[in-house]
């Protein structure tokens, strides 16, 4: 499980996140949504030590994050985390070269699976194909736990079709993940848990399942009522 | 350890191709040089030869020879080796920036990496250490090239054979090149590495806190470049020169690796506890 305790988070003299706590469990979707700015890449930033936090706690199974962490939990931002230069096979060499949980076997799978071609450069993909080279080197590593920060944003239709196809096979299965969108049509039918965020806190917290079963609730219904009181 | 290896091999690689372009124009820059050095010296010669009808031997009574140092002492030769060092200074800067800058956003990958985030901050400054010796090393291999190249342009009798210690005593500027003893190689190197981990604590100062870590960054530099250097003062202005040399030798030393630590443990702090993607 990651929990996020009372985390706080300062730029300068502004608050972005002000006391901001809730929990992943492994096997299920958490989906962070909120408008832009509101501050969830900062929260997946701080989960993965990669930006400071000014208060609070965030542990991973029990424990503050580690180097030994980051084989059991993986970070997919928005932006690709390999040099330009690089082939998709380098990238994947890379990989191999420095994270013992790789899974080449699964990274074969992805490349079939995004209809990627191993020889092309990072920098002559269109953005779509970045993105999925993103999740593919993201999803090919053995890990607990999946963070992914927009990974529909500024994509094409078909694009945003196979990265949500991604979601329902056993690319994802049995493992955490942790979502941000702030458009959650493509998605909504995935999500196991929502974490709605508004000033740099959390607003609500719920099961999207519950939501729908006891009070007959899709999660826009539910965004609809938090965002617009 | 394994990991580390494999980052030098990383970072040195991202850099090679241009660095070894850096090489070739420097090498073709200081051939040209010994060539246009050789020939504007011969041709001078003849002319006062022929002016004043002077035998060779005349001439070499009454006007120098040329040695390997004049040609050193060319633009050719120092505008090149600076070059190469002003490039390796530039990169200790860039080496950290090129992972944040622009598109690039590789220092997500770098500091997601399963190994202590100190590997990052040793491989970076080894490949400046490499690239360092690898100027020099590749020096070392022309200089007897283009000696070789000075001896077939320019006649035997004209030429003042001078050795490579002669050449460092002439210009002391380039005992980096060619250090005297391996106790200097030593200091040499020990004091680059040591100025290198202060530049690259400012740097990721910055990287930390914007524009406060600029000014966090120069201060630490300016205390640092205090402490090196406040052994000579203390001694000289408050106990009239109570140390001897040695002594006061052994205590550079030693505030030497005292500023080193520091300076790797604010990196480590820095890098683990307050570096911002």
């Amino acid at each position: 499980m990651i929990e996020v305790k009372s985390v706080e988070k300062k730029y300068g003299r502004k608050k972005i996140l002000k006391d901001v706590s809730f929990t992943a469990n492994k096997g299920e979707i958490t989906c962070l949504i909120g408008i832009n700015g509101v501050g969830k890449t900062t929260i997946l930033n701080a989960i993965m030590a990669l930006t400071p936090i000014n208060k609070g706690q965030i542990l991973i199974d029990g424990e503050p994050l580690t180097k030994n962490s980051f084989e059991k939990i993986t970070f997919i931002p928005d932006t690709i985390t390999m040099l330009p230069h690089m082939k998709i096979a380098e990238a994947m060499e890379f990989m191999n070269d420095f994270y013992t949980c790789w899974n080449q076997e699964r990274a074969n799978e992805l490349l079939g699976f995004f209809r990627l071609d191993p020889k092309d450069r990072i920098a002559s993909l269109s953005k779509g194909n970045t993105a999925k080279v993103n999740l593919l080197l993201g999803l090919a590593l053995d890990v607990d736990y999946v963070l992914m920060d927009e990974p529909f944003s500024g994509i094409d239709m078909f694009s945003r079709e196979d990265i949500a196809n991604v979601f329902t096979s056993h690319l994802i299965e049995n493992r955490g993940v942790i979502i941000t969108t702030h458009e959650v049509g493509d998605i909504e039918h995935l999500i196991d848990k929502v974490v709605l965020l508004d000033d740099g806190k959390v607003t609500k917290e719920f099961s999207a399942e519950e939501a729908r079963e006891n009070e007959g609730k899709s999660v826009i219904d539910v965004m609809r009522e938090v965002y617009q009181r | 350890m394994k990991n580390y290896m494999k980052l030098v091999n990383f970072e040195f690689n991202r850099i090679a191709k241009l660095f070894a372009v850096l090489l070739g124009v420097t090498f073709v820059i200081q051939i040209v040089g010994v060539i246009v050095q050789s020939r504007y010296y011969l041709n001078m010669a003849n002319e006062i030869m022929y002016e004043g009808m002077l035998s060779k031997s005349q001439f070499l009574e009454n006007y120098d020879k040329i040695s390997f140092s004049q040609i050193m002492n060319s633009m050719w030769f120092l505008g090149s080796i600076w070059f190469c060092v002003a490039a390796v200074v530039f990169y200790i800067f860039i080496i950290w920036y090129r992972d944040w800058i622009g598109k690039n956003t590789f220092i997500y990958r770098l500091l997601m990496l399963p190994t202590t985030r100190l590997n990052i901050l040793f491989a970076k400054i080894t490949t400046i250490l490499i690239m360092t010796l690898g100027v020099v090393a590749i020096q070392l291999i022309m200089l007897p090239i283009e000696t070789l190249l000075m001896k077939a342009i320019v006649p035997k009798e004209f030429i003042r054979d001078i050795s490579v210690n002669e050449i460092v005593t002439i210009m002391p500027e380039f005992s980096f090149i060619i250090p005297n003893s391996p106790i200097e190689l030593v200091l040499i190197y020990g004091a680059g590495v040591l100025a290198v981990s202060i530049l690259f604590t400012a740097i990721l100062m910055e990287r930390s806190f914007k524009w406060k870590g600029i000014l966090g960054g120069l201060i630490y530099s300016a205390v640092a470049v205090g402490l090196m250097i406040s052994p000579l003062l203390i001694n000289e202005f408050f106990l009239n020169g109570f140390f001897y040399k040695i002594e006061m030798f052994v205590l550079e030393i030693i505030m030497g690796f005292l500023v080193l630590a520091g300076s790797i443990w604010t990196c480590r702090f820095l890098l683990m506890k307050k570096i911002t993607v």
